[in-house]
């Protein structure tokens, strides 16, 4: 039955995530920009709240994760800053992929790491999505995997690889081709003692989201071993991994966007133009007003993909709803940083405020 | 909890409406179109299926899972409606937009004596009557009077653009009793059909809507009893704050009513890139064209989860005077665009009855941008609620 309200227990995590937003991560924003990483003081406070550990208790966890639920607390970290919401949940989905993809072994083997009530706050994961094109969507996964005797070849590129360069836990997304023309399956596979064929590069200068840093992998004729296959070919963990990463991060360009909307609208309130507040303008007024609704027709359309994804649906409407709602949510996100800027003028131009991170932030999106 | 899936009762609301849209609506529409009349069987078959069937049906199983939810109910419904024939929509017989005045802001007495007119299962339709020749926007500024006299109210004035005026038993009409009081002299009165003095001028030629019926009233010395005043239950005082208030609980249903062509132009434009695009089309143009369509379907989701949301929290009674507006704009906005795209894509080829309907909509949609509040209206609402301390003129 249609319902727009969170539970009272979703409405408190999320009530729980907007204080860590504002607490720890708005004031730390262009420090962990310029340091191109969240500290690790940060990433302890995190974990003390089990927000960074949302898989099973049997492994450490805080439980399993719900999109829904994690769909509010994602949008909260990234009103806080965009681009530590991505370090955080970038490194989750390395994790998270295992325990959506892996066999149970493969859960027992990597996930006890990241629940390690002292040291599981310095773990860090990632999942390599993008490819050249730059794009979250699956019909730009091509990196190519081969099944050889000992296990698999894999070749191609993969780029915006957050975490990449350090990351104790990599997994990255491919096509399993049974012959050199079929286009194969989504799979994940863990980097695990690649020896070979496999190059990773810092992506250093980036146009926003520095400070969740990023790779890029390039790999020629690396081996990897049978089992660094997560699950089994063909089976929806894959599929599952990918459009939650989708969903979170539509819900982070959410998030930015409220940022974005709610710090011009302050200054919109305060700032005088001949003689009144520049918002009793329609000429703002109005620009706000429709960013306002733009950010919720968004934020509907990343709740449905969550809903979707919480009942199980079938992998094809999770994979529309999940990419509708990224690409509808980033384009929102992007003209919503930019309009909250022209709200501003020329302050919002100066790094003095944060509204020019945030363009850059949503612009580096996708 | 939050959840996008439909009850039984919101499916069965969705399935009726399809249906009877499908069925009795599409066939006629490019004729009402043209001719700008509505045969007299498509009233009586909407009282008996939609009224008497599809709606009372929804309502049932509504109560039965026990939370109200009328106003999502018939957002669910409407959408389909407009997906048939927006025009033909407004002229389902029933109370209409005089509903939500009297349901507000009558007295138990008056909702039971005008009401009651509806359910004698003849064909019956309302009106609310608040624009006028010199104000449309800004409806405080409205010139039409009422005086008591004795046990009666005397209404002076003039209307136009009103939907179903014509042919509207009851029409909720605006006076103010006093224009010194500005905004606050402003009342609700029920005005019924036959009226001395109460006149029916000119019935609007529109460029689209056209089998909608847009009539002026002309008001002289138009005598009505006392009792006709609409006067308010308890705290809510009604007036001018409770017009606006109405306007809360209708936006969302027009906004659906915009949804529901869009979402009819968007389907005609796949079908005929499917079915009709001339061979030899260059491929990376088709390509475009699907790229843009399935742009388009994503708004229209959003611009349905906008009025949806919007409607659920009327259920909820949770204020949604933002909401509302925001569901109305954006989807004021979208079924311009998704009309417009639908013309532009299927500009080539032959003339085919797809392609008049999409043109019939595109000419339907542009008022969704106007009536309920301009574009620009639901603009200020959104502004004014965001920024409730801000005098934004
Ligand atoms: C098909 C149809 C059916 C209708 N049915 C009904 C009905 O049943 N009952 C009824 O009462 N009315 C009805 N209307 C009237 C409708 O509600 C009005 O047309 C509408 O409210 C706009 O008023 P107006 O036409 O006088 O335009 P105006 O108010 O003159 O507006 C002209 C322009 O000025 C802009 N504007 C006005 N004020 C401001 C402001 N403060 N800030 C910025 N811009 C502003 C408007 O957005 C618009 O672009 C209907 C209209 C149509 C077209």
């Amino acid at each position: 039955m249609l319902d727009f309200a969170p539970t009272e227990e979703q409405e408190e995590i999320r009530k729980l995530a907007q204080s860590i937003a504002l607490d720890h991560l708005r004031p730390h924003a262009r420090k962990a920009e310029a340091e191109r990483d969240s500290s690790t003081e940060l990433r302890l406070t995190l974990a003390q709240t089990g927000l960074t550990t949302p898989f099973p208790e049997e492994y450490g966890g805080s439980g399993p994760l719900e999109a829904v639920t994690y769909t509010l607390i994602a949008e909260e970290l990234a009103y806080g800053d965009p681009g530590l919401a991505l370090n955080i949940i970038g490194s989750l989905m390395g994790p998270l992929t295992v325990w959506l993809a892996g066999s149970r072994e493969q859960q027992e083997r990597y996930l006890p790491p990241f629940g390690d009530p002292t040291s599981g706050y310095l773990q860090r994961g990632s999942l390599a999505f993008a490819e050249r094109s730059g794009s979250y969507t699956l019909a730009d996964v091509h990196l190519q995997a081969r099944r050889t005797g000992e296990g698999y070849l894999l070749n191609g590129t993969k780029r915006d690889v957050v975490h990449g360069q350090r990351a104790d836990l990599r997994v990255v997304l491919a096509r399993l081709a049974e012959s050199e023309s079929a286009e194969g399956q989504l799979c994940a596979f863990v980097l695990h003692g690649v020896q070979e064929g496999l190059s990773i590069q810092d992506e250093e200068e980036k146009l926003g989201l520095q400070a969740a840093p990023s790779a890029t992998y390039h790999f020629h004729q690396a081996q990897l071993p049978a089992e660094a296959l997560l699950g089994e070919a063909g089976s929806s963990g894959a599929v599952r991994a990918a459009t939650l990463y989708q969903i979170l991060r539509a819900a982070i360009a959410c998030g930015t966007a409220r940022a974005a909307f709610e710090y011009c609208s302050a200054y919109a309130r305060e700032r005088i133009a001949f003689g009144r507040p520049i918002v009793s303008y329609q000429g703002i007024a109005f620009i706000i007003a429709e960013m306002a609704m733009k950010l919720d027709a968004a934020r509907l359309l990343t709740w449905r993909a969550a809903c979707s994804w919480d009942r199980g649906e079938a992998d094809e409407t999770l994979i529309y709803e999940a990419e509708s709602a990224q690409h509808q949510a980033v384009k929102m996100a992007q003209a919503a940083t930019t309009d909250a800027i022209q709200v501003m003028g020329g302050a919002g131009f100066m790094q003095d405020h944060p509204a020019e991170m945030w363009m850059r932030d949503a612009a580096a999106m996708e | 909890m939050i959840d996008f899936t439909l009850s039984k009762a919101q499916q069965a609301a969705r399935d009726y409406a399809h249906q009877v849209a499908l069925e009795e609506m599409r066939p006629i529409s490019l004729e009402c179109d043209r001719t700008e009349e509505i045969p007299e069987s498509f009233f009586w078959n909407m009282q008996r299926r939609y009224w008497g069937g599809a709606a009372a049906q929804a309502r049932a199983y509504g109560q039965d899972e026990g939370v109200r939810q009328e106003n999502l109910l018939s957002v669910i419904s409407q959408e389909e409606m407009a997906w048939g024939d927006a025009a033909l929509a407004t002229a389902i017989p029933g109370p209409g937009l005089a509903a939500p005045p009297i349901l507000s802001q009558g007295t138990p007495e008056q909702q039971a004596r005008f009401l009651s007119i509806y359910m004698d299962g003849q064909l019956h339709w309302g009106a609310l009557a608040l624009t006028e020749p010199g104000i449309g926007s800004d409806v405080a500024g409205m010139s039409t009077t009422a005086v008591l006299d004795g046990d009666e109210w005397v209404i002076n004035g003039h209307k136009h653009y009103i939907t179903n005026g014509a042919r509207a038993d009851l029409i909720v009409t605006f006076a103010t009793i006093d224009k010194r009081l500005g905004r606050e002299g402003i009342r609700p009165f029920v005005v019924p059909k036959g009226t001395p003095g109460l006149i029916v001028g000119r019935i609007e030629k529109k460029m689209g809507l056209r089998a909608s019926q847009t009539a002026e009233l002309i008001f002289d010395n138009c005598r009505i009893p006392k009792e006709n005043l609409l006067a308010g239950r308890g705290e809510k005082k009604a007036g001018f704050k409770a017009a606006m208030g109405t306007l809360d609980a209708t936006r969302p249903m027009v906004g659906s009513l915009a949804v529901g062509i869009a979402r009819a132009a968007y389907e005609a434009a796949c079908e005929w890139l499917r079915e009709e695009l001339p061979a030899g089309y260059p491929p990376q143009k088709r390509r475009a064209w699907e790229e843009e369509l399935k742009e388009l379907g994503q708004e229209i989701e959003m611009a349905r989860f906008l009025v949806w949301r919007a409607a659920w929290m009327a259920d909820r009674r949770i204020p949604n005077s933002k909401e509302a507006s925001m569901s109305k704009a954006y989807a004021g906005a979208l079924v311009m665009k998704a009309t417009a795209t639908a013309v532009r894509i299927t500009a080539p080829g032959e003339e085919s009855e797809r392609k008049l309907l999409i043109q019939k909509w595109f000419r339907d949609a542009k008022v969704f941008d106007i009536f309920e509040g301009t574009a620009q209206i639901q603009r200020l609402v959104i502004a004014r609620r965001l920024f409730p301390t801000i005098d934004i003129p």
